[in-house]
């Protein structure tokens, strides 16, 4: 197919009139059956060079691809062209992607989109033997490095299944931000046959700023002060989930419509929350990087990061997805010296202990047992134990096998020793790219091109528009009118404990601070294990405040409180000064009739709900009946305790339970 | 070869071709011609008619099996995901024993999990009814403990009765063992919990040469038996009745002049054990020692039998072009 022929085509059905250059070279190649690796920056047109071919193609083409949102965006598009597109995803029913993946079989789709992690499904494996395939793109294909800022073990079974096909049948891997070392590590683990183009990753719309600061209330400051005067819309990302509410609920304070987004949030609310912001519906979206991988909103015109992302890949990544219509945007980082702590906490954390990672070896050995089996068994925490679970696949000393449709860990006969080295190397790698990330603040040199030249793009352009290079430095000014706005807000701010469960009539509650907030960790912590005392009166009277934000005038019967493990009479104490003051009957009645191990040493949910189960009774049951109880404990971290006690007195016939403690943890807490 | 799997799964399965079909082509492409099965499957129709000497059925078959290439590169992947291994027949790490005893008729793709260094080592079988008697199930016994000793593997069918207690005995001495399965090797998930410790402690091998996903079948079972009987250099048979698997098997294997010792029965044992001693095979006594005066079989019947045998089955009859 010539050029111009292909160019018609694209004009009948895509509305386009003709391609790039380079899109064409990559399109060119594909229909002549070879492999090839696109690095292009966000907006290009990537996404093209594969949907081109597959309408050409005969078959269907199967594009793996991380991206939920990407998947729902990319497949709404076509179809409008009038493209019989789908996805398959977490997201959707099972129903939904069964049809679907029917649907491929019978040939009635052409492109589909699809989660490297289906490959560990047995349908779609079912499905693979049947369709006839004409291509397969490897979307975002940085994730398949352990080098990479985004590495994602599902990718590695990608690749393997790239090196089986056979020669000629067409493969795509694209992707925006790989630098050298990760091109090569792609091109090395997809075979030696991958065909290179690479453009340049300047964007001269992007107008970047770093705003250097002294402390959290300052960046809360000048956000408050200034985020309405920046153009349309965009988006805010902080460094953690715990910030995206602090930062939504400070919006909300000062009345500046905002919405918060993280990944933790059910997949209808980000759905939502994602048309929302397509929609404009708010000045800004406040959120992890979880939000606008591969969300194709042509005019995001601001990014702000509050937190100093792990790397300038990470940074160029997540501030690719603005000013993609080619118009200014304003990029924004904030940076305290502080900052780095965060991120250097993920490299250092980054892996557990080498002896957590013998000991799941060892039970490995033992038994085929599946991850819910060895988390017990091993008393890991789970996002720790996938780490582990993830490692040692990689080095082959596990796998995951099927038998009887369920997922267990086997040992690799002949296994390697568990390889060490690899982590410092990486470890290594990591902290490097910090350093050069915080080298990004301090450079004096042009911004756009300090990041082109670390993602290897060398091209000799001369981008003029940071504040660096032209544009006005910002700072911040901190008057006495905002440190009042910042007094009030603390004052009133406190953290939702959520609890509601179908069948328990427990309802959400309320602590008066987060753990690590101000002194109350410190405080909590003093009284409970170095024998400071009763719990404080401040502590009381921020509790007291917390209780009537949650539960204003609502009635209770009953106090109750969780009884101790260890630390003797300090919730009593605590919780008979509140039933003194809010003048509501407290109760001493509800024992633990059997002993439990202290919660905050065990390491997961599993371990932590078996060891409460069952392990609470009331000693008159039946005055329960019908009565509105508030329960109250020190400190909230799994909440395995309080919902085994709801689910305890709902038993017994109670009317609600409202959960109050002084407290509620964050992960990565030590108590 | 790992690349390779997808073609392997393809060319192994072409449906109503048989192993000395397939091991004809395997010779000619990868022997003769020096070519990898992926540079065979990039051939052009007309260098498949011309260089192969290929009917026009069986071009076409292999025009449909090419478009199933790309279906098999997912099925491989998950093989390997899952542990198991492909060994092709033009594989160093195919079992010579069996290329030798089963020549053109052997299968053309072992899908294996396990140890694979056992498919080189000095082995037997030990074979028999799935209803056996006691003493058939002691022989079977005795006849482990000896192979655990003289580190021998033991080769087995994993059916009820002498194929089970086979297994059972060799794991208990230590030994290692081969399981032929009559089934797709990824539908023997129970099989691979319960013998998860031997398997990784490197002492058995699971081996099908059956399609991954094909369910236990009596057609499939019928065909396992020549594997196991390929796969072993020594069968010993505890128990055979005058028809089915054991019987054809060992006949088989008289024929062929294979080394095949037959359990001597009591008096009292309806067995057809002297019918196979009587037609060549080698008595044996409860713990697999041979009996020179067998009251059963005189010695200038037995070689006779077996030169008679032979000159009508000449047990080599095209060349070997294997390795």
């Amino acid at each position: 197919m010539t050029r111009s022929e292909a160019e018609e085509i694209l004009q009948q059905t895509f509305k386009i009139a003709c391609f790039y250059d380079e899109q064409w070279n990559t399109i060119d190649m594909i229909l002549n059956g070879e492999r090839v690796l696109l690095i292009e920056k966000t907006g290009f047109g990537k996404s093209l060079c594969f949907q081109f071919p597959a309408i050409i193609l005969d078959g269907i083409t199967v594009i793996f691809s991380p991206l939920i949102a990407l998947m729902r965006d990319q497949v709404k598009k076509l179809n409008q062209l009038g493209i019989p597109a789908r996805c398959v995803n977490s997201e959707q029913t099972e129903e939904e992607n069964s049809k679907i993946i029917e649907a491929a079989k019978s040939g009635k789709i052409k492109i589909l989109y699809i989660a490297p992690e289906r490959q560990n499904n047995e349908e779609w494996m079912e499905a693979t033997r049947q369709m006839n395939l004409s291509m397969v793109v490897v979307d975002e294909a940085h994730c398949i490095s352990a080098w990479g800022h985004d590495f994602r073990p599902a990718f590695r079974r990608i690749i393997n299944l790239v090196k089986l096909l056979p020669k000629g049948l067409p493969v795509l891997a694209t992707t925006a931000t790989a630098t050298k070392q990760v091109e090569a590590d792609i091109v090395q683990q997809m075979g030696g046959d991958l065909k290179i183009i690479r453009g340049n990753l300047m964007r001269d719309n992007f107008k970047l700023f770093v705003i250097k600061v002294q402390s959290e209330e300052e960046k809360l400051i000048w956000l408050g002060k200034n985020i309405e005067k920046l153009p349309g819309t965009g988006i805010l990302y902080t460094g953690t989930r715990v910030d995206t509410e602090v930062y939504s609920r400070w919006f909300e304070f000062l009345n500046i419509p905002s919405m918060g987004y993280n990944a933790g949030l059910d997949s209808e609310s980000r759905i939502a929350i994602e048309e929302g912001l397509m929609q404009n519906k708010w000045k800004c979206v406040i959120s992890t990087n979880a939000l606008g991988m591969g969300i194709d909103k042509p005019d995001i015109r601001f990014i702000i990061h509050t937190q100093i992302p792990q790397s300038p890949v990470h940074y160029y990544q997540e501030i690719g997805r603005a000013g993609r219509d080619g118009k200014p945007a304003y990029i924004i980082l904030f940076y305290a010296p502080e900052d780095k702590r965060l991120p250097e906490a993920f490299i250092e954390g980054g892996r557990p202990s080498i002896h957590k990672y013998e000991k799941v070896i060892s039970e490995i050995k033992k038994d085929l047992l599946g991850e819910r089996e060895l988390i017990k068994k091993t008393n890991l925490k789970q996002n720790q134990f996938r780490i582990i679970k993830a490692d040692l696949m990689d080095q082959k000393i596990v796998r995951e096998v099927t038998i009887d449709r369920s997922k267990k860990l086997e040992y690799v006969p002949g296994a390697p020793k568990l390889n060490t080295q690899i982590f410092e190397a990486l470890r290594a790698s990591k902290t490097d790219d910090l350093n050069q990330m915080i080298e990004y603040v301090e450079t004096s040199q042009s911004r756009m091109n300090y990041l082109c030249n670390f993602l290897g793009d060398s091209t000799p352009n001369i981008a003029e528009s940071c504040d660096n290079t032209g544009l006005k430095k910002i700072q911040v000014i901190v008057t006495d009118e905002w440190i009042q706005k910042i007094e009030d807000f603390h004052g009133q701010y406190f953290p939702i404990l959520e609890v509601e469960k179908k069948g328990s009539n427990l309802v959400n509650g309320i602590a008066s601070s987060y753990y690590g907030f101000s002194n109350v960790g410190t405080t909590l912590h003093r009284c409970k294990y170095e024998n400071g005392g009763d719990y404080p009166d401040f502590l009381l009277k921020l509790t007291l405040k917390a209780f009537r934000k949650q539960y204003g005038q609502d009635p209770f019967d009953l106090i109750l409180y969780v009884p101790p493990t260890k630390s003797g009479n300090l919730v009593k104490n605590f919780a008979i000064k509140i039933s003194d003051i809010l003048q509501i009957p407290i109760s001493h009645q509800l024992i633990k009739h059997k002993v439990t191990k202290e919660q905050k040493n065990l390491e997961n949910a599993y371990l932590k709900s078996d060891n409460v189960k069952e392990a609470f009774r009331y000693q008159n049951p039946d005055e329960l009946f019908g009565k509105t109880i508030l329960i109250i404990d020190d400190i909230f971290d799994s909440g395995a305790t309080i919902k085994e006690i709801g689910r305890y007195l709902t038993k017994l016939g109670a009317f609600k339970i409202a959960p109050l403690t002084i407290a509620k943890t964050v992960g990565g807490d030590k108590l | 070869m790992n690349n390779e799997a997808a073609y392997w799964i393809t060319l192994a399965h072409l449906p109503k071709w048989g192993y000395v079909k397939l091991n004809n082509l395997i010779i000619r492409f990868f022997h003769e011609n020096n070519l990898s099965i992926e540079a065979f499957f990039q051939l052009s129709e007309q260098e498949w008619k011309s260089d192969y000497n290929l009917e026009y059925k069986d071009v076409e078959d292999l025009k449909k099996a090419k478009n199933d290439i790309p279906n098999h590169a997912f099925l491989a992947e998950t093989l390997m995901n899952e542990g198991y291994e492909l060994i092709p027949i033009t594989s160093p790490l195919y079992s010579k024993t069996l290329k030798e005893n089963l020549k053109y008729n052997a299968p053309s793709l072992l899908y294996v999990k396990g140890n694979t260094a056992i498919l080189q080592e000095d082995s037997i079988a030990i074979v028999g009814s799935r209803n056996a008697s006691a003493l058939s199930l002691d022989f079977t016994d005795h006849i482990a403990k000896k192979a655990g000793e003289e580190n021998k593997v033991v080769v087995s069918g994993f059916a009820k009765g002498v194929d089970l207690k086979a297994l059972d005995s060799i794991i208990q001495y230590r030994g290692k063992s081969i399981i032929v399965l009559p089934q797709g090797i990824m539908t023997f998930g129970s099989g691979f919990r319960k013998y998860y410790q031997q398997i990784i402690n490197g002492n058995v091998l699971v081996i099908s040469t059956f399609f991954p996903k094909a369910p236990w079948q009596a057609e499939l079972a019928m065909a396992r038996n020549p594997i196991i009987y390929g796969l072993a250099s020594e069968i010993y048979v505890a128990e055979s009745s005058e028809k089915g698997g054991t019987w054809s098997g060992v006949i088989d294997g008289l024929r062929k002049n294979r080394k095949i010792f037959v359990r001597i029965p009591e008096s009292y044992e309806l067995t057809a054990n002297p019918l196979l001693i009587q037609k060549g095979a080698i008595p044996v006594d409860l713990f697999g020692n041979r009996t020179p005066d067998t009251h059963l079989l005189s010695e200038s019947e037995k070689p006779q039998a077996i030169k008679a045998n032979n000159k009508k089955n000449p047990n080599n009859p095209q060349p070997t072009l294997f390795d």
